[in-house]
């Protein structure tokens, strides 16, 4: 019976592996840890898992060699705005290798970058489709945002770049506005970020009456470690968040999911301090309209007034001489009418008067002694009948030009 | 007051001002009144509001 050495039997594997499977192949996989050496290679951990994402059905060692790595790198990076990192489903094109010491695994030779793209934009749309369903993809954009979001929580790395040029920005703005900000700190990179910046998020939200701004910043690299900020739970902490948040995580493509369920997004932390100036700014310059407005239209409204008062005065004195020419009038009239009434008067009595006389004048005795008639008396008593008369009366008879004297016989 | 209540008032006093609808014998009170509210809100703008900064940082 033969005996073999293990470094025999292993060598023995080696050449089998070799003669039969001598090609490369495309293999689909995703990454479950990664790490680089001193050297500049880089080792995978690949594995398949089943439907349910919880099991795995496949595992194995793969190296990317420095040479390659070299290439690899910045292609795949430039291509998906990403860097190769741990949770990621990627198209790599390997060959088999068996070593005495180390087994079995496989060398690299190639990464196609649009399956990782693809696979992250699936993922993508699948966060999007559940965030739809929850009904909260537009929770966070529906808030107002404060006048005056002057009280800022960030959350971001203390040592990250961007968060001191988002201090500065702030701080150094043109117009002098003040501002207020507290960092919450949360690792900005590595597979920690997820949990890191929801626990940042609940330490906010347990004092959200002091805040009125949330902003999210990230160091401002030009690629990242996977697509953190396309995690459904952060996405979800962001959307249903009780203050607007603002992302300055600064992917250099897509949005990430969080930039979209955000209050608002923008490229970089300097733009989202430029972005909380700017709202101050609008406030400000509301503010200077109505100080100017309050101003003017107080001068107006005492210049109208002005004009009101002088408008009355210029026209009080021909008012008044209106007026005066109007009572004027009334009281000519009423003199006239007075006389009117006097002379009416005087005319109506003296034609009484006039006619009084002339049955005055038609009564007169000397009148009817004119037409011949006479009158007779007696003891100067007008005698109007003969038996008043006695035998012996003397008897005046009055004529138009004398009297007669006689006696009754 | 709140800054946005502060801005609200402002508006409306500009309003009743430029509306023509103001007493004159009320515009000085009103003035008056707005000019309380800018400088208010100038300086929840520009001045450093000490007590904000100390709850803030009083969390550290």
């Amino acid at each position: 019976m033969e005996t073999l050495t293990l470094l025999e039997l292993n060598g023995r594997v080696k050449s089998t592996l070799q003669f039969a499977m001598p090609d490369a192949y495309w293999v689909q996989a995703e990454i479950s840890s990664m790490s680089s050496s001193g050297p500049g290679h880089c080792y995978l951990e690949l594995v398949q898992k089943d439907e349910s994402g919880r099991t795995f059905l496949a595992k194995a060692k793969a190296n990317i060699w420095k040479s390659t790595w070299m290439q690899l790198r910045p292609k795949f990076e430039y291509a998906t705005g990403q860097r190769l990192a741990v949770g990621m489903k990627v198209l790599l094109q390997v060959t088999v290798t068996f070593h005495e010491m180390y087994g079995y695994s496989l060398v690299v030779h190639d990464l196609d970058p649009t399956y990782t793209m693809g696979d992250m934009a699936r993922r993508r749309r699948e966060i999007i489709a559940r965030l739809t369903a929850d009904g909260v993809i537009d929770l966070n954009r529906s808030l107002e945002l404060a006048l005056l979001p002057q009280r800022i929580a960030i959350v971001s790395s203390a040592t990250a770049a961007g968060y001191g040029d988002f201090c500065n920005q702030l701080e150094g703005n043109m117009y002098g506005f003040r501002f207020y900000c507290r960092l919450f700190p949360a690792l900005m990179q590595g597979d920690q970020v997820e949990a890191s910046v929801s626990s940042a998020l609940n330490a906010i939200a347990r004092v959200r009456d002091k805040f009125d701004v949330v902003v999210i910043i990230r160091g401002g690299g030009a690629v990242s470690e996977l697509s953190c900020f396309d995690s459904y739970t952060l996405a979800s902490d962001i959307a249903n968040f009780p203050l607007p948040v603002i992302t300055g995580i600064g992917h250099e493509r897509d949005d990430t999911v969080c930039d979209l369920v955000s209050f608002a997004k923008v490229k970089t932390p300097t733009a989202a301090a430029e972005f909380l100036i700017s709202r101050v700014y609008d406030t400000a310059m509301a503010l200077e309209d109505l100080t100017r407005r309050t101003g003017d239209c107080v001068r107006e409204r005492m210049v109208r007034e002005k004009q009101r008062m002088q408008l009355l005065s210029q026209k009080l004195p021909s008012l008044f001489a209106l007026l005066k020419v109007r009572q004027e009038h009334v009281l000519e009239n009423s003199w006239n009418r007075i006389g009117i009434g006097l002379k009416n008067l005087i005319a109506g009595n003296s034609h009484k008067l006039e006619l009084m006389e002339k049955s005055l004048a038609a009564a007169d005795p000397k009148l009817i002694l004119g037409r011949g008639y006479s009158l007779t008396t007696c003891g100067g008593k007008t005698v109007r009948s003969a038996a008043d008369l006695k035998k012996g009366s003397v008897i005046v008879t009055v004529l138009r030009d004398g009297e007669i004297e006689s006696e009754v016989r | 007051m709140k800054y946005e209540e502060a801005m609200k008032r402002l508006e409306e006093i500009v309003a009743q001002i430029e509306g023509g609808k103001l007493d004159i014998d009320m515009i000085s009170d009103r003035l008056k009144e707005a000019q309380t509210l800018i400088k208010f809100c100038k300086d929840k703008l520009y001045e450093t509001d000490e007590e904000v900064r100390r709850i803030l940082e009083a969390e550290d």
